[in-house]
């Protein structure tokens, strides 16, 4: 090609003299992306999600199904506010509602912590591959991943809420979600709360973002109306935004929190329950939530009847 | 130069003119208008000489204009890629400043500011230097103001300890890549192709086509004046046709050595000085993933597979004198690596962010700065090569034009020599 325009160059160079124009430059466009929200499996039936084993203070036999002897690796999330984030102020210290468990887990079982960020697609595939124990990530216990992991006992009962513009605020609270008829409402990707705003209000636009935070930077730069997700997560996201609040409503879901385990690991389950029901009666589950939750969600909560039925 | 002795053959064809009445009556005899002939080849050896000149001339001119667009062209190129290199500087300054928290190093956020400054400064000088650039680089304008602004937030947010401000962060450097690369390597394609194609100015086969063609014309008329006057030579032909091959030689001697100078330059400094250019936007794309990957603590994956698509680059292309740096910098990356995968994520992140000879970032520094010296310094080697010796080339071209007035002197008055021997 060089060798051509070696002979074309001087022929065209004669014809136009000085002038000397290039093409401009173009970039070459980018290949499509698919970009439709990813939709959660179909929900499998099971008798009883909620209920988990009997609990043990068996810290030894729960020591033993550890993937690190003397370590315990829970999966958490860091940049859900206030249930388990990374705090820049002290110097990127991971904290929250879910670091307590997973702390108090740690030390009863008297081995270390470490906290391995993980993202919430990752929950499950995770344990499967034997990397990390725990889940400790805002995480709902349904009878699809019954299917695949183990679960404790419920230790939250959160809800599926909506966060709206603070303009917004008074036309959801007297419509509700008729009120986000034409409207762009964030959730992340492959969660069940796109799926099930989708079906509560299906005139509003569903937009998939990788988290929660990724919908309040949407939210923020004005991509979205709303974000809907668990009330935790939305507290914690309108504690970072003054315009954007939780009105008062009634609940589209109900969201009951447990720790994340193997299915295998029957023993440390049993553990984890037990350590999840001293927490409750030595006060500490209480102090946490006062801690954490109360000042984003206002209210006074007791903490979930555990179920260890199964 | 002599002119050959008439020779003792026949008569020159040239015909008496027809004056008498019995002639007249006589059939039309063969009739040459020997003056109009003569006219006519003082006039195409004239042209044959002015047209040599100019189109020899234009030849050494485009060969001028080349090397002088192929010199702006290659700053051009080393410009953009100089964007791009302080662009992934930025983030790599960004994205590290972030891991140590809110109340980030001045001299680091000096630095990063200076960077963007510089990034913007620049895309105004290569709108500037090549239109053909400037609705591209409108667009990498709005993408790295974007960017900024990101940063800017996400800086804001981080300060206010709140964790939204390290999802702008990731979004912003998510987009620049995204957005603003990719502008950036079209321009880098864009203008390598330019500089390459310019450095290929040069024609000396064509300034020899020129002069052979010139000389074949001057001997095709020597010969028919040599055939009709009995001269074997005309000196003033003669005079021309030494000037045609003199200026000719010195015409593609000069091209050539021009145009193998250019390949030179073309395989040698500017190729090292677009590879190490390369490598170290690669290794400053390397160090923002590394700040990326403990960012996200443990669900950074995919920053630790482009950190290693991004090594793979900078290994790649880097091409002397930073060898050790860049081998100094990728194992305390892989300490970071084994220190975050064995959940020690705080000494990982001091790791990355200390400014200590152990540390990733003082490794980073160093081929940073090591590569910039050898860009600015082979690049300057090339413009300055490209531009060097531009008034010799300007001068023979003048002269070339001037050689060949006289040339069509020189035709002018042989031919007007045997006008007069004719008449």
């Amino acid at each position: 090609m060089i060798a051509t325009r070696r002979w074309i160059a001087p022929l065209a160079a004669l014809l136009v003299l000085t002038s000397c124009g290039y093409d401009a430059t173009r970039v070459p466009e980018p290949d499509a992306a698919p970009t439709q929200p990813g939709a959660a499996g179909e929900p499998v039936e099971c008798d009883n999600p909620l209920a988990s084993y009997s609990p043990s203070g068996d810290a030894e036999a729960a020591r033993a199904q550890l993937i690190n002897e003397g370590r315990l690796v829970v999966g958490v999330s860091a940049d859900t506010f206030q249930m388990g984030w990374s705090n820049p102020i002290e110097n990127g210290v991971i904290k929250g509602f879910d670091i307590d468990v997973a702390r108090d887990i740690a030390e009863a079982l008297g081995v270390r912590l470490q906290l391995r960020v993980i993202s919430a697609a990752d929950r499950v595939s995770l344990l499967q591959a034997g990397e990390i124990d725990l889940v400790a990530r805002n995480m709902t216990v349904n009878c699809d991943r019954w299917s695949k992991i183990g679960f404790s006992a419920v230790y939250y009962n959160a809800t599926q809420k909506v966060l709206v513009r603070a303009d917004d605020a008074e036309a959801f609270e007297r419509e509700g979600v008729t009120s986000l008829a034409g409207k762009k409402v964030c959730a992340p990707r492959g969660s069940t709360s796109i799926d099930n705003i989708t079906e509560i209000q299906p005139d509003a636009e569903a937009v998939a973002a990788t988290n929660h935070t990724g919908c309040l930077v949407k939210f923020q730069q004005g991509e979205v109306d709303a974000i809907t997700g668990d009330d935790t997560v939305l507290a914690g996201l309108a504690a970072q935004d003054p315009y954007a609040v939780v009105p008062e409503q009634d609940k589209l879901t109900d969201e009951p929190y447990g720790i994340g385990v193997n299915a295998d690991d029957i023993a440390l389950i049993r553990f984890v329950n037990s350590v999840l029901a001293d927490r409750v009666s030595t006060g500490e589950w209480k102090r946490s939530y006062d801690t954490w939750l109360k000042p984003y969600l206002g209210v006074d909560v007791k903490a979930p009847t555990p179920d260890h039925s199964r | 130069m002599t002119q050959a002795a008439p020779t003792p053959a026949p008569a020159p064809p040239v015909v008496q003119p027809a004056t008498t009445p019995a002639a007249a009556r006589q059939p039309a005899p063969s009739y040459v208008d020997t003056p109009a002939l003569l006219n006519r080849w003082q006039l195409i050896g004239m042209s044959v000489a002015i047209v040599f000149a100019v189109l020899s001339a234009l030849v050494q001119l485009v060969g001028w204009q080349s090397d002088g667009r192929a010199a702006d062209d290659t700053e051009q190129l080393l410009r953009v890629q100089e964007i791009q290199s302080t662009l992934l500087r930025a983030d790599a300054l960004a994205t590290n400043a972030f891991l140590v928290g809110g109340l980030e190093d001045t001299d680091d956020r000096a630095e990063y500011d200076a960077a963007i400054d510089s990034v913007l400064r620049q895309i105004a000088a290569a709108a500037d230097a090549q239109p053909a650039d400037q609705d591209v680089l409108a667009d990498l304008n709005v993408a790295i103001n974007d960017y900024d602004s990101a940063v800017a937030r996400a800086r804001d947010f981080n300060r206010l300890g709140y964790p939204v401000g390290a999802e702008y962060l990731t979004g912003a450097s998510t987009a620049l890549r995204a957005d603003a690369i990719p502008i950036l390597e079209a321009l880098v394609a864009a203008n390598t192709d330019r500089a390459e194609g310019a450095m290929n100015g040069q024609h000396p086969f064509w300034l020899l086509a020129i002069g052979l063609l010139a000389l074949a014309g001057l001997l095709w008329l020597n010969q028919q004046l040599a055939q009709h006057f009995r001269r074997r030579i005309n000196k003033g032909i003669a005079i021309a046709a030494a000037i045609v091959v003199g200026v000719t030689v010195v015409a593609v001697i000069g091209a050539w050595a021009r145009d193998s100078s250019n390949d030179g330059l073309r395989d040698g400094s500017l190729a090292v000085a677009v590879s190490q250019a390369t490598a170290r936007t690669a290794a400053n794309d390397a160090k923002a993933n590394e700040s990326l990957r403990l960012i996200k603590r443990g669900s950074g994956a995919d920053y630790e597979t482009a950190w290693s698509e991004a090594a793979a680059v900078a290994e790649d292309a880097l091409r002397r004198d930073t060898g050790d740096a860049w081998d100094a910098y990728a194992d305390a990356h892989a300490d970071i690596v084994e220190l975050d995968d064995g959940g020690d994520w705080e000494q990982a992140r001091d790791l990355a962010t200390t400014d200590d000879a152990d540390g990733s970032t003082d490794d980073l520094d160093a081929f940073d700065g090591q590569s910039q010296a050898i860009v600015d310094t082979e690049s300057a080697k090339v413009t300055d090569d490209l531009r060097s010796g531009r008034w010799l080339a300007l001068t023979v071209s003048v002269l070339t034009l001037l050689l060949g007035i006289v040339a069509a002197v020189a035709v002018a008055r042989g031919v007007g020599e045997r006008r007069r021997e004719f008449a």
